[in-house]
């Protein structure tokens, strides 16, 4: 690893003002545990390295139920799996933070390094996505606030500008009529990584979906909302029929990732198979019963 | 490049030292502390031979920066148990075949250490999910899996 400069700012001030000052040279570091990866293999060779460690506030998950939840972005995996409020109140987060890579990883990965890393082999953007989370950044002109689903643009990319943190996540208040799902599919046990995953999650009115949000995540670059099957299961009974209908039609509307994990065809056919079983999850169906 | 002065509470013993700020944790327990039961493995953060408890919890030291864990709580293996006062899990792991060439046992003894401080009467399945870091390439982890099993019994009475 190349020699750098570790930075340890007490406030967010003090760490923009660090971002600003070495600009290209600097790079924000929460848990390291892909950035130290990335700078031994010198993929990236900041001079600056601006640990976020001492930024405590950065690290709470508070939740109330006029505004929702705000998750701070230095939240480790396992702190967003085992806060109270998340188990209590968004199942759907706590399982897919509770479940993502293992237990060490958990423990020392960040929520917000994990979004601003960008790696399309994760597990976080499919559900936040489906879960209308927003993203709360800091910069030297102030805040902003991005839905989730503009904050990753591309492979390795998102929406941060030079010299910005990300800050927060929110979600916005759990709805007692609102239920969701996160299933991710992995090639073996050893692997940590998911090849594909899906997120579901929908008002039901009477066993009939409304407000459908069904997102496709790790098989592709970007987490991707399938809008043609949220419209299609959009006040439509769930049968195994549709479920099988709906599967069909996300396998043909993404454009996967092909690369020494799985291949294009393997991965269409994985999400095809995860969103069957989804959907027919949901509506309490066995997706054994259908052979397709 | 400067370096951190860090102190920290490795194994019940307070320790200070002058770090390198690009300094792996796995290599300061090992080269610095020559606390050698930590493990280097694949150091990509994959076998979980170089776990290590900071605070309790359990973590990979080869994705850690010494620089890290400055004023924090760390146990290696070594204080786990010692010679002639071994953990229970320590003793497990013999009497059930939990290891054999044995270069995975101190990642594999604090990942179990963890989950069981937390959920002192696991079943299989989440004995699997809290050892999913960890990889052996000689048991076929079945031993591994009893020996923390029986630990848990012995514990329980179940
Ligand atoms: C073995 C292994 C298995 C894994 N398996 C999975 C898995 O199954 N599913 C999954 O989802 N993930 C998985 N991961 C990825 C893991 O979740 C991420 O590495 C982790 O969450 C990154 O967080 P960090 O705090 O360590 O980030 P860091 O390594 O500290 O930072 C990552 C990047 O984000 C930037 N950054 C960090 N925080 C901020 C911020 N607040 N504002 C702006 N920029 C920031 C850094 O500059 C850097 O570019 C795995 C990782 C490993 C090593
Ligand atoms: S040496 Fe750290 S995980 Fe393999
Ligand atoms: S006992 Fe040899 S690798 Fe596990």
């Amino acid at each position: 690893m190349r020699e750098f400069e570790f930075l340890e700012p007490q406030t967010l001030t003090e760490a923009l003002a660090m971002m600003s000052e070495y600009e290209d040279d600097a790079c924000v570091y929460a848990g390291g545990t892909a950035l130290l990866l990335a700078m031994r293999q010198r993929m990236l060779s900041p001079g600056f390295v601006v640990s976020l460690g001492k930024l405590d506030e950065l690290r709470e998950i508070t939740f109330n139920p006029a505004e929702g939840l705000r998750i701070g972005a230095l939240a480790r995996h396992s702190d967003v799996a085992r806060a109270p409020d998340v188990q209590a109140h968004y199942p759907m987060l706590a399982g897919m933070a509770g479940g993502l890579a293992n237990p060490q990883v958990r423990n020392q990965g960040t929520i917000g390094g994990n979004l601003c890393y960008a790696d399309p082999a994760t597990d976080p953007p499919s559900c936040l996505i489906a879960m209308d989370a927003e993203v709360t950044i800091a910069g030297p002109g102030g805040e902003r606030r991005l839905p989730m689903r503009e904050f990753v643009v591309d492979f390795f990319t998102t929406a941060l500008e030079p010299g910005e943190i990300l800050t927060h996540i929110t979600l916005p208040p759990p709805r007692p009529d609102r239920t969701g799902l996160y299933r991710r599919h992995l090639r073996t046990p050893a692997e940590h990584r998911p090849v594909a995953n899906v997120a579901l999650t929908f008002r039901d009115v009477n066993g009939v979906p409304e407000d459908v949000r069904l997102v496709i995540g790790a098989a592709v670059p970007v987490a991707q909302s399938m809008t043609r099957a949220e419209d299609f299961l959009t006040a439509r009974a769930i049968t195994l029929d549709v479920a099988a209908e709906a599967a069909a039609m996300v396998a043909e509307d993404i454009d996967p990732i092909s690369d020494g994990r799985g291949e294009e065809a393997f991965r269409r056919q994985v999400v095809r198979a995860i969103t069957r079983r989804i959907l027919a999850e949901a509506a309490g169906l066995n997706w054994k019963d259908a052979a397709a | 490049m400067s370096g951190k002065r860090i102190s920290l509470i490795v194994n019940g013993e307070s320790v200070k030292a002058e770090v390198l700020v690009n300094r792996l944790l796995s290599d300061f327990l090992r080269d610095d502390l020559a606390l050698t039961g930590t493990k280097r493995g694949c150091e990509t953060g994959v076998c979980g031979a170089c776990s290590v408890l900071v605070d309790g919890d359990v973590v990979k030291s080869c994705l850690s920066l010494a620089a890290q864990v400055d004023g924090k709580t760390l146990t290696t293996v070594e204080g786990l148990g010692r010679i002639g006062d071994l953990h229970p899990l320590q003793e497990s792991f013999m009497a059930h075949g939990g290891l054999q060439c044995g270069y995975c046992t101190p990642g594999f003894l604090l990942a179990a250490a963890d989950l069981l401080s937390r959920n002192p009467d696991p079943q299989d399945a989440e004995i699997r999910e809290a050892l999913s870091g960890n990889l052996c390439r000689c048991t076929g982890y079945q031993g591994i899996v009893d020996a923390v099993r029986n630990v848990a019994e012995s514990t329980h009475g179940n």
